[in-house]
């Protein structure tokens, strides 16, 4: 049995190595090793990953991977790659990994070759792909449809929407007049929105819900149904037939709602639904970007997939950034992380990172059951760099909170413009991705800055960060981003012995908001069981709601 | 005179055939005699293979195996669209070889300022003269829209070549009632504009007709009464279920993009998409008449040609109807008097495709049909014959020209474009 992480060895030597590194400045680093750039960043196809300025040396380095070593990484990393039921809490595996291998290969579970599954599932969304794309998928008079509306939250939503924002530019000829639109809140203000400006005759809705009863999805995909009936006198099996299409790993519960056969995409248990936007739930990707650039995306992650599972442990990418994290988290005491894209295209990435960080290691139990008593995953959250610089960064610079940053920036763009104008924006926005990790990490020591100098003008620095830098966004680069955070975030969940694939903290409110609903429906008295609070603002919506009727 | 032809455009061999028909030495420079007994463009024209094969044999129409014709009294462009750099090139080596004078006549589909591009080429101290005469044919009445044009635009910035055009024009000119004389850049001008001008007529009426099916109106009844309104006529004002053909959607599209160009936004844009739409609505009908599911079911296809006496399949409506039903596994049943094998070399590989040399034949067992083009032959079918052939008697009359009510008494179900 493995020691408790804080009694390993690593972990001893690390937390004394900390109380020196606590004290030192990144600048001090810098100047003690002025090629800090050469021993701490490293490359991997199109991607290019800068550990520089965290405040780790070669000696910390050396200890981070040996506690990686000493937490059986690799052993965990060979039980997710195979099938083993690393979802301990729900006994099963997690193989979004098998969803990016080459047909080609085999994977086996329970008897059965899951690659020929997810490759006939591939060649029935292309098929739906070239369908829609040729203009002959036809909604009920016979209109091609030109609209997809894409109903899905979480893990069915916040993948699909940031990569077709991110891949836009890569749409093919056939694609270009489709308009995806993508639907997600529970109050159905998005949907609405949409409905007021679209022609029921060409939209056609996608229901993405692994388990395709999440109440949010299923009372947007209900409004969508009603909307289309209010729309024609055509009987509602048509409409349910050229309209709808299904994606679940529920296929019963996608007939029952009236979904065809035909129109239902298989997904699969052993995916979870933030690790999902590789499979059939990234459909409306393959609308966007055709499906040739969707398997690009695939063969991206594919080549990370093979590096995080075979590359040297000093040369992995993934776990080199989850161990520098690491270090952040549990020696330093860093527990704020800014997601922060110097590219547009990147707008939804901070949302998708939140999600895929903090539902998968925002935990506080062991894989044995037993509180942890050291800290787990930090708060996240980002915006587009430049506009962030605008909003947040004050406190990234002068605050009080000690936060890791993430910028993330593609080395060529526009490469196929002859506006100059843009090239000199893209100049500009790496200039202050540079400027700024430059002066979150330095302070006062990169700016000179005189001994009279007021305090407001001070820039303390020594705030950490990762550089990654992509050579180009293509489908492939951006596939291997992708799939760099989600094996880092295994990484760490390895390290804190905790499960990164349930999500048991969202269960419980679900069912609470059903327990609550028939109050708001019927002027209920019966409020005794809840508290004061919960039973006062009950009470005031139903009074406002009765002032508004009389 | 002697005349060199270059393009490979249907006004190309039309020019040369009618030009060698009245005496004169013609060289078709850019082909060779193999081309016109394959050549679609020209077998696809009624008489015009004939004439041809005539002409040559009279020995006054020559291929390019004659000696390269740069030198030549006359050179008559008639290049595509897409082909203005090789004009170009023809031009440069025209200006090179030429000794003496010579007249340029260009009747190509380029875009606006062209022939002042080409006359760039030219030397006009050297007695090199460049002149735009816009082609007035259409597919199917080529050669005599050729030999009889009922009015004549010469765009020319250069007075003393006008002795040598009219001279070159002469015989066809005998019942002309108007010649206009104008600069070669509005003359292009002017071609585009009735271009344009014709596809909003063919345009509108077409919405008219959807909107007249929308609220039970027959759009038939109120065309006849427009078309009595002098100011309006009754020319292409037919609604129908899309027009195609090769020069015209090229000079709806040309004229598009020299809006787009200049970041104006053109009602010919929208029509150009409303009219890809309209090629769908016979496909529609049937879809909604089926209540959306055509899967299996057998269709017939009267008429593939994108207008009737012509065997071309360019930009026809037909090819738009055959996609939509092929893509829902029907299997369609087709007859044209002259188009089939064009359909066939679209469609090499189909298997769902049964081509027919007898109309009727075509309608065995098929549950709908859908009528393109307006062929004279399926104007006064044998009905009775027709619904012994037919499964489902539903016809999709993509040109309206059955009579709607005659059609429902003897128990056909109608659906007509706009009634």
């Amino acid at each position: 049995m493995k020691p408790s992480l804080k009694d390993s060895i690593s972990w001893k030597k690390l937390v004394e190595l900390a109380k020196t590194a606590k004290r030192s400045h990144l600048s001090d680093l810098f100047k003690q090793n002025p090629d800090r750039f050469d021993c701490f960043s490293f490359r991997h196809k199109e991607l290019l990953l800068d550990l520089s300025k965290h405040r780790v040396d070669t000696e910390v380095l050396h200890h981070l991977l040996e506690l990686a070593t000493e937490r059986q990484l690799p052993e965990m990393i060979e039980s997710l790659f195979q099938g083993d039921k690393v979802n301990s809490s729900e006994n099963r595996p997690a193989l979004h990994t098998a969803l990016r291998l080459p047909a080609t290969q085999e994977l086996w579970l329970d008897g059965e070759n899951i690659v020929e599954g997810v490759h006939h599932n591939l060649s029935r969304t292309k098929r739906l792909v070239d369908e829609i794309h040729s203009g002959q998928w036809r909604g009920f008079s016979g209109e091609p449809i030109d609209t997809i509306v894409h109903i899905g939250v979480g893990g069915s939503d916040l993948g699909p929407m940031m990569a077709c924002r991110a891949l836009a530019e890569h749409a093919p000829e056939q694609a270009r007049g489709l308009d995806i639109h993508f639907v997600s809140s529970m109050d159905g203000s998005q949907l609405a929105k949409e409905l007021r400006q679209l022609s029921p005759e060409r939209t056609l809705f996608i229901i993405a819900s692994k388990s395709f009863s999440t109440i949010d999805t299923m009372a947007n995909a209900a409004t969508a149904r009603a909307w289309l009936e209010h729309s024609t006198s055509a009987p509602i099996e048509t409409l349910l037939n050229r309209h709808f299409i299904g994606v679940s790993a529920t296929p019963d519960r996608m007939s029952r709602w009236g979904i065809k056969p035909d129109h239902q995409l298989e997904m699969w248990t052993w995916v979870g639904g933030r690790y999902s936007m590789w499979s059939t739930i990234g459909l409306p990707i393959a609308l966007k970007i055709g499906f040739e650039n969707f398997t690009r995306l695939l063969d991206g992650a594919h080549t990370m997939d093979k590096h995080f599972r075979h590359a040297d442990i000093n040369k992995n990418l993934p776990i080199l950034l989850a161990m520098v994290e690491i270090w952040n988290i549990n020696f330093l005491n860093i527990n704020a992380h800014a997601i922060l894209p110097y590219d547009g295209r990147l707008k939804h990435l901070p949302a998708y990172l939140e999600q895929l960080q903090m539902e998968s290691n925002g935990k506080s139990t062991t894989q044995l059951d037993e509180k942890v008593d050291y800290h787990t995953c930090p708060v996240l959250w980002g915006d587009v760099g430049p506009n962030a610089q605008h909003a947040f960064y004050q406190l990234l610079h002068q605050g009080t909170e000690p936060v890791m940053c993430d910028f993330i920036v593609s080395a060529r763009r526009y490469t196929r413009s002859k506006n100059s104008a843009l090239d000199h924006q893209h100049n500009l926005s790496i200039a202050n991705f540079l400027a700024q990790s430059r002066l979150l990490a330095f302070g006062n020591n990169a700016l000179n800055t005189a001994h009279n100098t007021p305090n407001y003008k001070r820039y303390d620095g020594n705030q950490p960060s990762s550089s990654i830098i992509l050579d180009e966004l293509t489908p492939e680069s951006f596939g291997q981003l992708i799939a760099l955070y989600e094996h880092k975030v295994f990484t760490q969940a390895v390290i804190w012995d905790i499960n990164p694939f349930d999500q048991w903290g969202v269960e419980q409110g679900k069912v609470m908001a059903t327990d609550l609903m028939p109050s708001l429906i019927e002027d209920s008295e019966n409020l005794q069981d809840v508290d004061s609070s919960t039973s006062g603002l009950i009470k005031a919506i139903q009074w406002s709601r009765r002032e508004h009727s009389r | 005179m002697k005349i060199s032809v270059w393009g490979k455009e249907l006004n190309a061999w039309v020019a040369a055939a009618a030009l060698s028909k009245v005496g004169n030495h013609v060289t078709l420079a850019s082909l060779t005699p193999g081309h016109f007994e394959t050549d679609l463009v020209v077998r696809n024209e009624p008489g015009l293979i004939d004439l041809l094969r005539e002409q040559h044999k009279a020995g006054r129409l020559q291929f390019s195996d004659a000696p390269a014709p740069y030198d030549n009294d006359v050179h008559w462009l008639a290049f595509a669209s897409d082909t203005f750099n090789i004009a170009e090139e023809i031009v440069k080596k025209i200006a090179k070889q030429t000794h003496g004078k010579t007249l340029l006549i260009n009747q190509s589909y380029f875009n606006i300022g062209a022939t002042e591009q080409l006359d760039n080429l030219l030397d006009s101290s050297a007695g090199q003269f460049i002149a735009y005469v816009p082609s007035t044919l259409s597919e199917g009445s080529a050669l005599r829209d050729f030999e009889n044009p009922s009015a004549f635009i010469i765009g020319c910035d250069y007075k003393q070549s006008f002795s040598q055009i009219r001279a070159l024009f002469r015989p066809f000119l005998t019942r002309i009632s108007n010649l206009q004389l104008m600069s070669a850049r509005e003359a292009e001008f002017t071609k585009f504009s009735i271009n344009g001008m014709l596809a909003l007529r063919l345009g509108y009426i077409n919405e008219m007709a959807n909107l007249a099916d929308s609220i039970g109106v027959d759009i038939e009844r109120v065309r006849d009464a427009m078309t009595c309104d002098y100011r309006i006529g009754p020319y292409y004002l037919e609604p129908g279920c899309g027009f195609g053909g090769k020069a015209f959607s090229n000079y709806i599209r040309g004229l598009v993009e020299t809006f787009q160009n200049k970041k104006i936004s053109s009602l010919l844009n929208t029509l150009l998409s409303e009219n890809e739409a309209q090629k769908e609505l016979p496909f529609k009908k049937l879809w909604q008449h089926y209540n959306s599911d055509l899967s299996g079911k057998t269709i017939a296809l009267w008429g593939a040609s994108f207008k009737p006496l012509s065997a071309s399949i360019s930009n026809a409506p037909s090819l738009k109807i055959i996609d939509a039903l092929l893509a829902q596994g029907c299997k369609i049943n087709i007859h044209d008097p002259a188009a089939l094998e064009n359909i066939r070399n679209n469609y090499p590989d189909e298997t769902k495709i049964n081509y027919c040399d007898d109309m009727y034949d075509a309608l065995t067992d098929c549950e709908g049909l859908i009528l393109s083009t307006a062929w004279l032959d399926y104007k006064c079918p044998d009905y009775s014959l027709m619904k012994e052939r037919m499964a489902v008697p539903v016809i999709i009359d993509g040109r309206n020209i059955y009579d709607r009510d005659y059609l429902s008494d003897i128990g056909f179900v109608y659906y007509g474009v706009g009634r």
